[in-house]
């Protein structure tokens, strides 16, 4: 059921001023809702049936039968607002991607009073997850999430559902989580690689040359180095973990330069960068990165990698 | 495509059990075909259960449906009405069980359960009815948890647990929601009858059929008494009277001339001038008030005590001072009546009535109609005439016996001249005649007498055994006075009851076989007895009756006055406060992290020392503090290094968890330590 345009903002924006955003949120009842499911109504309408025939058999004990029913359904709105109810959600870590693809979030659930059951977690247009979460514990739940554009993707409104225990009655929330995901910009190719200070002109590198590198020595491992460069026989042959390093190319540090790409769209521009930081991170080449208002010193490996992808989603604020 | 089974496996068990367990009434009760049924889908559901075969296609399900919606029919004769209707629900919820798939199939048939199990209290309202369907309903709500839990790790008994506390809290819901929820009177009228015989009286009297009647224990109706209970001797309870006499049998008339509708009144419409009469006399002298709940006879009449005033619709006065139902009487049924003895004198006797009343077949007892002049003659008055019978009947050597000789030519005579051995039947005969031959207006009324007392409802309990027969003779002035025969032969029958009369006569023949089972099998039986007997009196009267009526009573006796607004603020307010009572305790915060003993142990001595005087940071460890009391109180020191090393091998010592020993030992350290300090 879609609201039309302007009531449905106005939802909106009474959703969002009563559930504001958060990095943690525990459910409490102004957060709650609670409502008959199709078939919590069908029950009652049992009931009801119950009812008049006990009325007209004049049967007492089917009128018993019938308040019973009610009850149980009276109790059991206690019971389902009860296993929502105190349930907390907060910000795990993300998994950033290009865009165009999807990134994933990671949403803590923590249980700090009581157990909780069969709680879906569903955001708008993808399918449910289902997860318990025992009293005391925590449970993490990664929820894909599509990256349409480049940038910070916040989280979007999370729906918290739960039909236990009877299945009667339907009972939800919404938790906006101050989470985002981050989507790094699609990679464009592109045939001059927007950097100087390489060894004379940038085509030598783009033939794909990686011999122009002089062997140095060892180093042990510290997390972060590509893997690429460590020293795997070695490791092997049991000498612990190692990264091989290399003297410095002839050629000197490689500057992605955002201002080497003049002429073109800030996104088109990105996603040169983008492409370009790949395929040199592919090379083992040190490089860094300048765009305007950040300057990443060059380096290579993974983290170097992801801190540069990372800076081209968020430009232009850092 | 095969479908896949997404009612958790956890469930299925319950699932088994609940659609067992709502069908067995009707499987016990019904033709035994269905019981095959039920065991054929649940014999297919638990292999398909167990991956042993495919659920069955379609076919099979339609054929299966076909079969039973024929030998359903086959069985009943039709598919409507409430056995036949039944019947089929069941066989539908058996078959609805086989294919049970998906989450969605699991709700209709927990559904059909709940019906199912409405109709089990449908042929039977007894108090072990209805826990039996509570527990059904147990079963059904487990099986509800159950579907809605997918997780794997969930197990069977949690649900069942998870169901008994839901219904644990529903019930005393339930039982407000009965008590407060306004009756409404019936949409459209339905009545399910049972269709069984029952032992109870007819509507003729010949020798023999009430003799019979006293060989059966079973419950006639039941009295509560609202103040004073009459005496033994007084407790007569009238069903019929019957004033035509064909020489063999006494049979029900209605005098000449009149019609049904001038003889009984409902109570709606003009009254006729009995009945103006009779209610003239209602303040006549003292009156008892009580309830009278009657078992199912399938007839119409009904019993109360002389003269009976009843308020409530759907029950008739006749002309003869007796109540009639406007339906037969197929369920227990219960009615209020006042009753004022003294009011008879009030009723007229018409010149019509009079002449039935008197009427003789001309063949029979003519020595006995020889022996009624003679009686006349000697005689002022006819009060004199009916204690003239009486002295005869006391005088001469009469018996009262179960077992009387067969009267061979005419009856009366017989009895009367030869055998003297009869029945209260006989002798309520012979007498009515008897005084019909000597112009006295006098019939026979059947009925019960007399009544076992239930000393824990105090209620009175009348069995078929309690049947008898005596006359009524209309006497100028007094109106019609009951004249009791039997009790000038065996005043014990009328004083103690049937089982005294036996005994103390001709026991030995009379008792032959008999079982006559009321509360007097003493000892634990008979308290048992009393006990199951109370209970069920108790549900007829507070629950199975618990009407429109009743309702108003208890309602203004909870409220004062009774308005719609009242009633609905009270029901509004006890529901929200028992649920406001149930959220309480469901939403108690209860500290997840509670302190573990060794943990106790710990604080115990921290706050000690803190009150001793001596500030210490909250984050201290055993042995910090050990240090500390060490520093202030140098005599301490050994004992608190001593218990802080304790405490740590006893906290982080991976061998071993802290044993009650040695929390023992650690207790006895703290205290040693407490005596050194200050």
């Amino acid at each position: 059921m879609r609201l039309p345009q302007g009531p449905r903002r106005l939802y909106e924006r009474w959703l969002a001023r009563r559930l504001p955003a958060a990095s943690q949120i525990v459910l409490d009842q102004k957060r709650i809702f609670i409502f008959p499911t199709g078939y919590g109504f069908f029950y009652l309408l049992v009931a009801a049936l119950l009812f008049i025939g006990g009325i007209n058999y004049e049967n007492n004990l089917i009128l018993a039968l019938s308040f019973l029913m009610a009850s149980l359904f009276l109790v059991a709105i206690l019971h389902t607002f009860r296993n929502l109810s105190a349930l907390g959600l907060r910000n795990g870590t993300a998994e950033s991607g290009f865009s165009g693809e999807e990134g994933a979030l990671e949403v803590v659930l923590f249980a700090e009073q009581r157990a909780h059951h069969c709680i879906w977690l569903r955001w708008p247009g993808q399918d449910a997850q289902q997860v318990s979460v025992l009293a005391g514990e925590e449970e993490s739940l990664w929820l894909n999430l599509p990256l349409a554009r480049r940038g910070k993707i916040p989280a979007p409104r999370l729906k918290v559902e739960s039909r236990f225990p009877l299945g009667l009655l339907r009972t939800w929330s919404y938790a906006t989580l101050d989470h985002y995901c981050l989507a790094w910009p699609r990679p464009q190719e592109s045939e001059d690689c927007p950097a100087d200070g390489g060894k004379n002109n940038q085509r030598a590198f783009s033939s794909g040359q990686s011999g122009n590198e002089e062997f140095q020595g060892l180093r042990r491992y510290v997390p972060g180095d590509s893997l690429r460069k460590i020293d795997w026989k070695g490791y092997a042959r049991g000498r612990g973990l190692n990264t091989k390093l290399f003297e410095e190319p002839v050629g000197g540090r490689l500057w992605l330069r955002w201002d080497k790409l003049e002429g073109l769209g800030d996104e088109q521009r990105l996603s040169i960068l983008c492409h370009w930081v790949l395929e040199l991170d592919r090379q083992h080449q040190p490089y860094g990165l300048v765009l305007p208002g950040l300057t990443l010193a060059p380096d290579t490996g993974d983290v170097h990698r992801w801190r540069l992808l990372d800076a081209l989603a968020c430009y232009p604020e850092f | 495509m095969a479908r896949i089974y997404q009612v958790p496996s956890h469930t299925r068990l319950w699932l088994t059990l609940a659609v067992t367990f709502c069908a067995l009434p009707q499987l016990l009760k019904g033709p035994l075909w269905q019981g095959g049924l039920f065991a054929l889908v649940v014999a297919i559901r638990a292999l398909v259960n167990r991956q042993r075969m495919a659920l069955p296609g379609r076919i099979i399900r339609s054929l299966l449906l076909m079969g039973a919606v024929a030998l359903t029919f086959y069985s009943f004769g039709r598919l409507y009405g409430p056995e036949a209707g039944v019947a089929l629900l069941v066989s539908l919820f058996g078959l609805k069980y086989l294919e049970v798939v998906s989450q969605r199939d699991a709700y209709v048939l927990l559904v059909l359960g709940f019906f199912v199990c409405a109709t089990s209290l449908l042929f039977s309202q007894s108090p072990l009815m209805f826990l039996y369907v509570l527990l059904c309903m147990v079963l059904l709500t487990a099986c509800l948890a159950g579907i809605n839990h997918s997780d794997t790790r969930a197990s069977g008994m949690q649900h069942l647990k998870r169901a008994g506390i839901i219904m644990a809290q529903a019930v005393p819901l339930m039982l407000i929601l009965f008590v407060l929820v306004p009756r409404v009177a019936p949409l459209w009228n339905m009545q399910v009858g049972n269709g069984k015989a029952r032992t109870g009286m007819t509507d003729s009297m010949a020798p023999g059929q009430i003799s019979e009647l006293s060989e059966s224990s079973a419950l006639a109706f039941r009295v509560a008494f609202d103040g004073d209970m009459p005496p033994p001797a007084e407790r007569y309870w009238r069903g019929l009277t019957l004033s035509h006499f064909d020489g063999r049998a006494w049979q029900q008339a209605i005098p000449r001339g009149m019609d049904e509708a001038g003889y009984l009144y409902s109570g709606r419409g003009p009254a006729p001038d009995w009945v103006d009469a009779l209610t003239a006399g209602r303040s006549d002298g003292t009156s008892y008030a009580y309830q009278v709940i009657v078992e199912p006879t399938q007839r119409r009449w009904l019993f109360a005590m002389p003269v009976p005033f009843v308020s409530e619709g759907g029950v008739s006065l006749a002309r003869d001072m007796r109540l009639v139902a406007n339906n037969p009487v197929s369920q227990r049924q219960s009615y209020q009546v006042v009753s004022v003895p003294a009011a008879t004198r009030r009723l007229p006797l018409a010149a019509e009535e009079k002449a039935l009343m008197l009427s003789i077949p001309d063949e029979s007892g003519r020595r006995a109609r020889g022996l009624a002049q003679q009686w006349r003659l000697e005689s002022q008055s006819d009060a004199a005439v009916v204690q003239q019978a009486l002295r005869y009947f006391r005088q001469q050597p009469f018996h009262y016996t179960l077992r009387p000789p067969k009267l061979v030519a005419d009856p009366i005579d017989d009895f009367l001249f030869r055998s003297r051995k009869g029945f209260c039947e006989h002798y309520a005969s012979s007498f009515t005649f008897l005084m019909r031959a000597a112009g006295i207006p006098a019939r026979v009324v059947v009925g019960y007498q007399g009544g076992e007392q239930n000393s824990l409802g105090s209620h009175l309990l009348v069995r078929q055994y309690d049947a008898h027969a005596w006359s009524e003779v209309w006497l100028e002035g007094q109106g019609w006075v009951r004249v009791d025969p039997t009790g000038a032969v065996a005043p014990e029958r009328v004083e103690r009851g049937l089982r005294a009369a036996l005994e103390e006569g001709d026991s030995g023949d009379a008792l032959g076989g008999i079982q006559l089972d009321g509360f007097a099998g003493s000892g634990l039986l008979g308290v048992m007895r009393e006990w199951a007997d109370y209970v069920d009196f108790r549900w007829q009267t507070w629950v199975l009756s618990y009407d429109s009526q009743l309702q108003l009573s208890v309602l203004s006796k909870l409220l004062g006055q009774v308005t719609p607004l009242r009633v609905a603020v009270t029901l509004m307010v006890s529901v929200a406060l028992l649920l406001g009572l149930y959220g309480l305790y469901l939403f108690w915060r209860n500290p997840v992290h509670s302190q573990s003993p060794m943990e106790k142990e710990f604080w115990r001595l921290h706050q000690r020392v803190q009150g001793c005087g001596l500030a210490l940071s909250p984050g201290v460890t055993p042995s910090q503090l050990a240090e500390a009391i060490a520093g202030r109180w140098p005599r301490a020191a050994s004992p608190a290094r001593d218990w802080a090393r304790y405490y740590q091998r006893a906290l982080y010592d991976p061998r071993q968890k802290a044993s009650k020993q040695q929390m023992r030992h650690l207790r006895g350290l703290r205290n040693r330590l407490y005596k050194l300090l200050d």
